[in-house]
Formats: C-alpha cells, structure tokens, sequence
C-alpha cells in the first residue's frame, strides 16, 4: 500500500493536523512513514485501537531488532524484550508490580497527595498573579508523590529530572542515552541503600521479593520514576490549558466542582490529539479493518485519533466535562492497562478539585496558541502556564 | 460432609471504566458490554483467576465473596 502521510504531523497542542483529520476520514488504518523514514502502520479508529491494545497478535518485541521498522531514535523507541517469552515476560513483572500500585493500595495516599496539592496552592496563591502554574504545580505534585511512593529522596530530584530530561530528548539520541544510563546509575544506588536500610516504600518492599535481581529493581524503578511523573505532569499541564481555553467548561467545573471526576477522563480523551501512538511490532500476519498487516511490520496504535473518533465520541473536538468519556483509551486497554491509572487519577481529581474551588477567576495570561509546548520531549504538553486569576 | 465453596464475583457497573483488564485476564468469567463489564456467571468454582481479575481491576469495581464474606480484591 502507498504511504499516505509523513510522521510527525505539524499541529497545534490543542489542534489535530488537516492532514490527519483527512486521513482519519478515509479509513481506519493508514500506511505511514516514521519520523526515522521507515513504514508503519498508524491505525486511527477506537474500535480497532481498543481491541488491538489487547490482541496477543501484536507485542513489543521483534525477532530481528536490527531490522524492525523504528519510530525514534531515543531509547524509549528503542525495541527491547525477548521475543519469544514476552507474554511470560510481562506477566510476571506486572504480577511484581501490581500489588504496590492496585486501587487499594492507592487509597490512603488520597489525604496525602490532597495535602501536598494544597500547599502547592498556597504557594502559588502567595507568589501572586501572573505566575507559571506549570513550573509550581503541575511538575512538583507528581515528582513529590512518586518519590515518596518510591521511596526515593525529593532531594534528589533536580539530579533525576535532569536525567529523565535528557532521556527523552528525541532530537538528539546520544543525549538520550547519557540521560537513561545516569538514571540506571542512581537506580542502583537506591537499590544498595534500601537494601541496608528499608523504609515504607515500593523499592524496599521490591527489594523484599524473593527471586528479583538488583539490577531488575533498578530498572524498574526508574522506569516507574519516570513513568510516574512525565505523564502526570503532561495531564495536568494539558487539563489546564483546555480548560482554560473552554471558559464555558471551566466555569460549569467552579460552579460544581463535583463534576471533577467527569472533567478528568474528559481531559484524558481530548489532551492527545492524535498522529503518534502506542507502538507494537505484528507477531504474525493479520488483517486489521481489511487491510493485510504482514509479521514483523510496526503498527502504531494511535490512541490520540481512537479518542476522537466521532462513532465512539461525538462531536470529538469539542471539550465537554459532562459527556461519558471514561471508554478512551489513554491508559490502554486490557491486560497492559496503564498499572498507574489509580494513582494518576487521585492525582488529576486534587488538582482539577483545588485549582476550581480556590482559584475560581483562573485564566491564561497569554493567548492559548502562545503557551509554549515542549516540542522535544517523548510526551509532550506545555513547558509552561502563564495564569492570572 | 463439607460443601464445596460457590465464589460469587460481581461488578459494580457503576464504578467500572471499562478498562478490559478482567477480560483479559479471564474472558471466560467477563465480559465488556456497553464499554462495561459484567460477570455473565455469577456463581463460580473458586479459581485463582477470579482474585486476580479482582485485584488488577483499576476501578475496584469487582468483588468476590464466599458465602456472603468478602475475599476479594485481597489488598
């Protein structure tokens, strides 16, 4: 099949590229190519996104990673796991893991991250108009709830911000590496430490598992050190700025701050406007929507377009709080549902609940479209918020 | 005689997001319908599955019980 389109698509934050919403009418699979010129396929409708997160037919892994199609340079595009025992693989990590991050777990650190969130109000309040609600709020409530989580020392969080910076630079891969194998260093170190004095806290309790390496530790820390925060920070970063820029919304959310729990899978859905995606490699030859996808070939799941398709969200582009919006698939779907959704949306409901009921004349300083955005980080949203109320 | 333990799980289709993890997990005791899930057996065999579907559900919406106490999600 021709290639159709060009990674990236170039597009506002808050916009989806012409390009894309054309393409997105034609079809539901689309033969595209990456931004490191190799062919994929970019599947753009819910229906076949949501079912293919969770088909074993499709995995992270290749049998030739040297010859895999690629659709980045960083190392988080890079294509890692065994594949013949990627299903076993991953089954038992997340086994490993989901205790520590289930809904019941989650549920007592609701006070706590509500604590946090306040204070991180005050301050902001104290400082005055205009501030950058990006640089007070959004990036310090996800980084201090997650180290203590993780149990990793807040001090140490202008070493490690740096590095995952730096690791998911994709302009420039070298820089890339440096900044994953600092991280990997300072996972180790934790790892040492923990193992000498335990404290109430994932790593330690990690540590205490019977059959997990240090090095696996490390790993996985880290990988949830970053996973915890960026993500976070994005959705915060982004919920703001739609609200912002949907006034109506933003006021019906003041005026009845219990539709906080709508507002945030309604933030979820529309924060990604599509033409990137989850990336998974064909385990076998299948056939999506009628289209013949070959073994080995890269599929990219593009969860951003899947949540505005109009046949499973009408009216897709329109920012409404109120709409059932809990079916996209930000998360995932199935058995790689995203093992954080509990504890990100604790944290989305503090900040959308305080923000609404302490800081009621709320809005943007500066026109939405001159928000800057982060155009090299792996997960996007804005660098900035420049607010007055 | 003992009689052999009847787990009952159900889903609160309210509190469901539709997450498809416990479809994933045990398609034979889930199913997605209407983006929520539903237990179409709801009497079952114990079996290992039904707790893990009950602890990896995101949305805590499933709850095992064995005769009227509950056993599951187990954290």
């Amino acid at each position: 099949m021709e290639v159709v389109a060009q990674l990236p698509f170039r597009q506002g934050a808050l916009q989806t590229a012409p390009r894309l919403r054309e393409l997105r009418s034609l079809g539901t699979v689309h033969r595209v190519r990456t931004a490191m010129g190799d062919e994929a396929w970019l599947v753009t409708g819910h229906a076949q996104v949501r079912r293919l997160l969770d088909d074993d037919r499709l995995g992270r892994t290749h049998p030739t990673p040297e010859t895999a199609a690629r659709t980045g340079e960083t190392l988080f595009d890079a294509v890692l796991g065994d594949f013949a025992t990627e299903a076993a693989d991953h089954a038992r990590t997340r086994a490993l893991l989901r205790p520590h991050f289930s809904p019941g777990r989650m549920r007592p650190l609701r006070p706590r991250v509500e604590a946090l969130t306040t204070r991180l109000l005050d301050e902001l309040i104290e400082h005055g108009p205009p501030a950058d609600l990006h640089a007070m709020v959004a990036v310090p409530l996800p980084i201090l709830v997650i180290c203590a989580l993780l149990g990793v020392p807040y001090r140490d969080c202008e070493r490690f911000r740096a590095w995952t910076a730096e690791a998911a630079d994709v302009g420039d891969p070298a820089r890339s590496q440096r900044g994953l194998a600092e991280l990997y260093a300072y996972g180790h170190e934790l790892v040492a430490r923990k193992r000498v004095e335990p404290g109430d806290d994932v790593i330690s309790r990690l540590c205490a598992a019977e059959g997990v390496s240090d090095a696996e530790i490390a790993g996985l820390s880290m990988a949830l050190l970053f996973a915890g925060q960026e993500t976070t920070v994005v959705q915060i970063g982004m919920g703001v700025l739609l609200l912002l820029s949907n006034p109506d919304q933003w006021r019906a959310l003041v005026h009845d701050p219990g539709l906080v729990a709508g507002a945030v899978e309604e933030i979820l859905r529309a924060s990604n406007t599509g033409g990137g995606g989850i990336p998974r490699y064909a385990r076998r030859d299948l056939e999506i929507d009628g289209v013949a996808v070959r073994a080995g070939e890269l599929v990219l799941l593009d969860n951003g377009s899947a949540n505005h398709d109009p046949a499973a969200f009408p009216d897709p582009d329109r920012m409404d709080i109120t709409r059932p919006a809990s079916a996209h698939v930000t998360f995932g779907h199935g058995l790689r549902y995203c093992l954080g959704a509990p504890l990100a949306r604790i944290e989305l409901h503090a900040v959308f609940t305080r923000i609404a009921t302490r800081l009621p004349t709320l809005r943007l300083a500066v026109e939405p479209d001159a928000v800057r955005m982060r155009p090299d980080a792996v997960t996007g949203g804005p660098a900035e918020l420049p607010v007055r109320w | 005689m003992r009689a052999v333990p009847v787990w009952r799980t159900t889903v609160d289709r309210d509190r469901c997001m539709g997450s498809g993890v416990c479809v994933a997990l045990a398609a034979s005791l889930f199913v997605l319908d209407d983006e929520r899930s539903r237990a179409p057996v709801e009497f079952v065999a114990p079996d290992e599955t039904v707790l893990d579907a009950a602890d990896s559900c995101p949305a805590r919406a499933i709850t095992v019980t064995e005769n009227g106490r509950v056993i599951g999600p187990r954290d």
